[in-house]
């Protein structure tokens, strides 16, 4: 049984992981007829997992259900948003405009679906305005150097920024888009390359780990 | 006394915040105070004058992969860069590979080819919305047909008059990208790179200031970033639109910020060293 | 015999004196094309060297025209000006490319002409060069046969690099047990103790957000390391986690993971299947939908580890403001200043991959980052002299030095 469990997977992984490196260094038309075979089973995996997904999905809403735990009221629309969508995407085979006419898909997807996702990417304006208010404090010198960057960016920005930047500072003779733009390209683009490669050596070594079996908790551990 | 007073400012319910915002944003959406938008930055003006030097005639590609989450910002991006398109007289071709952009699509050519009396399969083509980017965007440098044989009306792609002589990469004149995804990468990476085709993009302002590498390198010509760079597109190709408009609200917002970070900075100062 | 020599001579010396009063001049001939199978590629392209012309002028403009017939049927294949493409342009290393500026080297890439696999088939190539549009030089047709190799030369720093990391890797996770490692604390890691202690107090739930990854994304496994430790802790203080999902194979795998803890912890008991729920595979579902959650039971802790987008800042937002102690950890670099304005701790990238070494304490798992510290080594070092001496090569004239040294740690 801990063959069958543990030993077999970590072949899978190691083999598997082996290859696809080596496809990296081998051109060969069997190295990307392999790649693209590799993607395809994914995709194939994907599909199945996703009715998991659904299933799980529906299991633990109907459980809140039945035990009518707080809340179970919100667990109905799970129920009723997903036969709301899927039954009218089955009658027209999944298409949204028929003969240049919304179908009953198209319709809430376009009135519904896209009012409620433009909903929640515009509250993050919100949420940005009030954590700029709450947390940014100048309390050590770095955050002060901080404060100072965010605030010639901010104010490059838009128009009436700009303004007031060759207004307050025009005798510099430097633009705010000539600061902005050094500031972008030089301590940050540093920044974030150090912040880069760190995380991409920190990810060669993770696959590593896994291709060599050292790192299995993925898998549960014995 | 006083220290007390303003330590409740911290402690502020954020719905004030909120509400605050909301005025400064809905009011010059109402009513336009008409600020002026002084300066083109220059990644936006690359990409105008990219586009400006295509020969008309050239087939123009546009990958459309934003959904209505990022519509404020992306789609008079799209809009302008269409605009601009078709007033150079190059031919469109579309693609997309987000589900949710094939209606904002519809709803660009439902209005832009009217005003230059462009023909749908003449002018320009939209093709229907593939999922799995990756293998469309190789396939596309062999033969495009391979994966787009119908545009989005079942109308058979190689006979539509719009794609004379476009088999690949190698017969388009730039790429233009315009999404809230890192669709942007992947044409920088597997198209741009391997094909030897220009790629413009156009991003949200919050992903914009990661693009500053491939700008660097010129693996993107150009750049428009956010609803600013729409508004910078709009003036350069001198067509107001819905960019510019909300030019006033982005203005006030910024500023919003800045007063509130530098409210809540004083007030810190204040308590401290009183 | 040699009269009829003397006839034919004299006929074909006739027939050039025609061409000769004819409206063109014989188009002279361009020696020394080679057409080679493009190496180090799939097999779809082949490359064509010849020397450059000195007479050429900025008008001059080469066709090259392939085909892949016996006769005829020439379709053009590329077009450029005579001082483009040069043996210099060739995108490959001094190791696996000696290509000078004084020859024209140009790389044709069959399937976009011919479609798809052209490894195995004879091609015929030709080259002329125009002038002002008439035809000025031509060459012979060559035969060429691209085939698909087996090892990337041009690769060949890359794959240098990668084993003597693997070496260091083996050594030191063979070293690992001999002796004690020290490791820099991380605050956040060092946070979930107290975070989950004061969810047990309290009474209340942990939620742990595993973010809007794949399975395929390094921050997600990382991530799912880290979910064992903390439900492991969380499964001996007797508390409660929920585990909300974006990708369905993702939440296959944590089950099986947080199933393990609890065993582990020896309280197979508490365990149930619904710790791990599946919420949408839409992201601003997903977040609209775990930020509902988080306002209406007001959880202790949450913790953020994995791949974040957009939904960053919402989930930390409303996490905050509930009054949650936030720990946030992912590698997505424009994300970072989301968490750290929002969370009380916040893990950058490697900190996160380490996370799950951290935590188990397994003598192999924190030996490999060792590793993680040698590379950054090898980095700090390259970097430094790689400045050195590319300034030092410029300030000099070293061009092939300078080109050497740019060579060596290019990605091909």
């Amino acid at each position: 049984m801990k063959f069958i469990k543990k030993q077999i997977p970590l072949m899978i992984v190691m083999v598997v992981g082996l290859l696809t490196l080596a496809s990296y260094y081998v051109p060969n038309k069997h190295s990307v007829d392999y790649i693209e075979l590799l993607s395809k089973w994914e995709n194939i995996v994907m599909a199945f997992a996703f009715l998991l997904g659904l299933i799980s999905l529906f299991y633990s809403h109907y459980n809140k259900i039945s035990r009518k735990t707080d809340g179970w009221g919100y667990s109905l629309f799970v129920y009723i948003g997903f036969l709301g969508m899927v039954v009218p995407a089955m009658m027209n085979g999944g298409r949204q405009m028929v003969d240049g006419r919304l179908t009953m898909l198209g319709w809430s997807f376009n009135y519904i679906y896209n009012a409620l996702s433009a909903t929640m990417f515009a509250v993050l304006a919100f949420y940005i305005v009030s954590t700029a208010y709450r947390s940014f404090r100048i309390k050590s010198k770095q955050a002060f150097v901080l404060f100072l960057a965010a605030f010639v960016l901010i104010l490059g920005k838009v128009p009436l920024g700009q303004i007031i930047w060759d207004f307050l500072l025009g005798w510099t003779h430097a633009t705010v888009s000539e600061v902005i733009e050094w500031i972008m390209s030089v301590p940050a683009v540093a920044g974030k390359r150090g912040i880069m490669i760190g995380i991409s050596i920190g990810a060669i070594v993770t696959s590593l780990k896994i291709i060599f079996g050292i790192e299995r908790q993925y898998m549960g551990k014995d | 006394m006083l220290k007390e007073k303003l330590e409740k400012f911290f402690k502020i319910d954020r719905r004030w915040i909120f509400l605050l915002l909301a005025i400064v944003l809905f009011a010059p959406i109402m009513k336009p105070i008409g600020l002026p938008n002084k300066t083109i930055s220059r990644d936006a003006q690359n990409a105008y004058t990219f586009m400006d030097n295509i020969p008309a005639g050239s087939f123009v590609l546009f990958s459309l992969d934003y959904d209505p989450s990022t519509r404020p910002e992306l789609h008079p991006q799209a809009m302008a860069m269409v605009r601009h398109a078709f007033k150079r007289d190059l031919r469109v071709g579309v693609v997309t590979f987000i589900a949710g952009s094939t209606g904002l699509i519809s709803q660009i050519f439902a209005k832009v080819p009217g005003e230059y009396n462009k023909v749908n399969g003449t002018d320009y083509v939209i093709f229907p919305y593939q999922a799995n980017y990756a293998a469309v965007m190789t396939q596309m440098g062999s033969d495009l047909y391979g994966i787009y044989d119908k545009d989005q009306d079942g109308r058979d792609a190689r006979t539509l008059p719009v794609m004379k002589g476009v088999k690949n990469y190698k017969d388009m004149a730039l790429v233009v990208d315009i999404t809230g995804t890192s669709i942007l990468d992947q044409w920088v990476a597997f198209v741009g790179d391997k094909f030897n085709v220009p790629v413009v993009g156009g991003v949200t302002a919050i992903s914009q200031p990661g693009y500053g590498p491939y700008l660097q390198t010129k693996q993107l010509k150009g750049l428009l970033g956010g609803m600013k760079g729409a508004a910078e597109y709009e003036s350069l190709i001198k067509e107001p639109g819905k960019g510019t408009s909300g030019i006033d609200s982005l203005n006030l917002a910024h500023l919003l910020v800045l007063i509130l970070i530098m409210t809540s900075n004083i007030i810190l100062l204040i308590i401290r060293y009183l | 015999m040699i009269k009829y020599k003397a006839i034919l001579t004299l006929f074909l010396s006739l027939l050039s004196v025609n061409a000769a009063f004819s409206a063109e001049p014989a188009p002279a001939v361009i020696s020394g094309l080679t057409a080679v199978d493009m190496p180090y590629d799939v097999g779809n392209a082949v490359m064509l060297r010849w020397a450059i012309n000195p007479s050429d002028t900025p008008d001059t403009v080469y066709v090259v025209h392939a085909s892949s017939q016996q006769a005829g049927a020439w379709v053009e294949a590329d077009r450029f000006s005579a001082s483009a493409k040069t043996g210099d342009d060739i995108e490959l290393p001094f190791w696996a490319w000696d290509g000078s500026a004084m020859e024209h080297a140009v790389k044709v890439e069959l399937n976009n002409i011919f479609g798809e696999s052209a490894a195995g088939s004879v091609f015929r190539f030709k080259v002329s060069a125009l002038e002002k549009g008439l035809l000025k030089a031509e060459s012979a047709p060559v035969p060429a046969t691209p085939v698909g190799n087996w090892f990337r030369l041009d690769r060949l720093n890359n794959i240098v690099l990668l084993i003597v990391i693997v070496i260091v890797f083996f050594w030191a996770v063979s070293h690992a047990k001999r002796k004690g490692l020290f490791i820099r604390r991380i605050a956040g890691l060092d946070a979930i103790d107290e975070a989950i202690g004061r969810a047990t107090e309290m009474g209340k739930p942990i939620y742990y957000v595993p973010g809007i990854g794949t399975m395929s994304s390094i921050s997600t496994i990382a991530s799912a390391f880290i979910l064992g430790e903390v439900s492991k802790k969380v499964a001996q203080y007797d508390s409660q986690i929920k585990v909300p999902h974006y990708d369905p194979i993702v939440m296959t795998v944590c089950k099986e993971i947080v199933k393990q803890s609890y065993m582990e912890a020896g309280r197979p008991d508490s365990y149930r299947e619904d710790i791990n729920f599946f919420v949408s595979q839409d992201q601003f579902s997903y977040a609209a939908s775990v930020d509902g959650m988080i306002s209406r039971e007001k959880p202790a802790a949450c913790f953020f580890m994995g791949y974040f987008m957009a939904e960053s800042l919402l989930l930390a937002e409303v996490g905050a403001t509930s009054g949650a102690i936030q720990i946030a950890g992912t590698d997505i670099e424009s994300q970072l200043p989301f968490f750290f304005t929002a969370c009380d701790y916040t893990l950058i990238g490697e900190e996160l991959y380490a996370a799950g070494a951290y935590l188990s304490k397994e003598p192999m798992l924190l030996s490999a980052l060792k590793v993680q510290d040698f590379g950054k080594l090898v980095v700090m070092v390259s970097v430094f002299f790689g400045i050195i001496l590319v300034a030092a090569g410029a300030a000099l004239h070293w061009d092939s030095f300078v080109n050497v040294i740019l060579n060596l740690f290019k990605a091909y």
